[in-house]
């Protein structure tokens, strides 16, 4: 933090990203989005960063953007919710 | 300084959504969904939130036009009508009745419609009708 | 104790039953036109049995006994802003609700009003038996129906209660919601604080064209992301949507974040610049992979 050459860039860049990664949360895109800092020199960082999220997208699985939209997924999960109050009620 | 809100009902379909238009000094410069209107409840679909683009534009159609040399030139309704008759008389005849297609529109009233179709079944002698709100 | 009584608008000074209360609306209306304190007023009438804005103008004060205070609920801000565009020297009146105010709050501090120019009489929203309130979402909330609710979001939901579903759950229920789009560009057109020259949701190589739904959740996301420290929760934009997506709800969780990152309520203050939300302050760290 602070080594931004813009001064102020990074403290600029963080909240931004946050702000982008609690949006995506909300609507259900969590952890696909990350930032880092990593300085011109420090190439073992880079490489370990890039290294290190490129396994995490891939066990994440392809985007749920692409394909169709299945909505039998909260379907079914909404049946589950209304079985289990149902069995709580009898 | 003239700012008027004049409420009107949306040209395009069948529905007839209440839309407001704002008047800034004689120029029509907005159009707002009429949030009171039982149609539309304050809604637009985009065609209804750019009327009044179709209004204040260059490419509006104010008098009858008739193709003559390839071009489109302005022309009477006298001029208009005897060529559009000469023209369909003459493909009825050379092509038949069904060659012919009546296209008529959502936002004229049931009488205009009706007369519209007894033309093209009477006159023209064709079932080609259609109308854009027959959706 | 007193000061802050002495503040309040004179038109809901307490005393008085309800006629006399829009008599002294009106007859303030009808003051400020006649004296010039404003050269048009922008408030509701009557007109074929809607309650519309209209502009009471300096050249009919008169016509002031006709305005009314009822559930219409229009963007006069933004009216007022469209119309200081192209005549700054004119003083603008208008009535504003407590949204109206956070409205202006944010055009003055885009300098796209000048407060100078502006006069407001404040009519709150609070349910009263003296006057009705806005036909706002809050107050008046509409039923969802039974699909909706069972596989998308329903509008009246809080943002806690949205953010109870499983992940997985939370992005097919926002999916659902964003794929009835049919990018009518309502919610950009009415929104009050919505005044840019060029819109990012008409760029072409952000947005393609020529489909309908638009590019989901891109659009509707860029929207929110423009949102920040805009969006001043009027809730206009869920009124004007034609296929009722929660649009209210996601901005409110733009303007949540907007607070606690940021420290930034907007439209809580006009003297406050935008730029001030990047703040130097910073106590975050990037997040572990």
């Amino acid at each position: 933090m602070g080594d931004c050459h813009y001064l102020y860039g990074n403290y600029m860049t963080i909240k931004r990203m946050t702000f982008l990664q609690e949006i995506l949360k909300f609507m259900g895109l969590d952890g696909r989005l990350h930032l880092d800092w990593i300085s011109s020199a420090e190439a073992q960082k880079f490489v370990q960063v890039v290294t290190d999220f490129t396994e995490k997208i891939k066990s994440l699985g392809p985007s749920p953007l692409s394909g169709e939209l299945d909505l039998t997924i909260v379907e079914k999960e909404c049946e589950a919710s209304v079985e289990a109050e149902s069995v709580e009620g009898g | 300084m003239d700012y008027k809100i004049i409420p009107s009902i949306c040209s395009y379909c069948g529905c007839g959504c209440g839309v407001l238009f704002q008047v800034f000094e004689g120029r029509l410069a907005g159009t707002l969904p009429m949030k009171t209107h039982p149609v539309n409840h304050g809604k637009l679909c985009i065609k209804g939130w750019n009327l009044h683009e179709h209004v204040i534009s260059d490419k509006r159609l104010k008098s009858p036009m008739v193709k003559k040399d390839g071009q489109l030139q302005e022309a009477s309704w006298d001029e208009a009508i005897e060529t559009s008759a000469e023209r369909l008389q003459a493909i009825i005849k050379d092509h038949g009745p069904d060659s012919v297609g009546v296209l008529v529109s959502a936002k004229i009233t049931n009488e205009e419609n009706y007369l519209a179709q007894k033309f093209a079944r009477a006159v023209v002698g064709t079932n080609n009708v259609d109308h854009c709100a027959r959706l | 104790m007193e000061e802050q009584i002495k503040e309040w608008p004179e038109p809901f000074s307490t005393t008085g039953d309800k006629t006399s209360t829009f008599d002294n609306l009106r007859d303030q209306v009808n003051a400020w036109l006649k004296e010039g304190k404003v050269d048009i007023f922008l408030g509701y009438k009557m007109v074929q049995g809607h309650p519309l804005p209209h502009c009471f103008t300096k050249e009919n004060p008169d016509e002031a006994d006709e305005l009314i205070v009822g559930k219409a609920r229009y963007s006069l801000e933004k009216m007022a802003a469209n119309i200081a565009a192209e005549r700054p020297e004119i003083k603008i009146g208008l009535l504003v609700r407590d949204c109206n105010q956070r409205a202006l709050n944010v055009l003055y501090v885009w300098n796209q009003l000048n407060p100078d120019k502006v006069e407001t009489i404040n009519i709150n929203c609070c349910p009263s038996s003296l006057k009705e309130h806005g036909d706002c979402s809050y107050l008046e909330p509409q039923q969802s129906g039974s699909y909706k609710k069972q596989v998308g979001i329903d509008n009246n939901m809080d943002v806690e209660v949205a953010e109870e579903f499983s992940q997985e759950e939370r992005f097919h229920r926002w999916m659902y919601e964003f794929e009835k789009c049919i990018k009518c560009y309502g919610c950009r057109n009415i929104c009050p604080v919505c005044f840019c020259q060029e819109c990012s949701l008409e760029h072409t190589d952000l947005i393609a064209t020529g489909s309908v739904p638009p590019e989901v959740p891109i659009f509707h996301l860029v929207r929110a992301v423009h949102m920040a420290g805009r969006c001043i929760d009027c809730g206009l934009c869920e009124d004007a949507c034609p296929v009722d997506i929660p649009l209210r709800l996601l901005y409110r969780k733009v303007n949540q974040v907007v607070s606690d990152m940021f420290d930034y309520k907007t439209g809580m203050r006009a003297d406050q610049s935008p730029f001030n939300i990047l703040g130097d302050e910073v106590t975050l760290e990037p997040k572990p992979i």
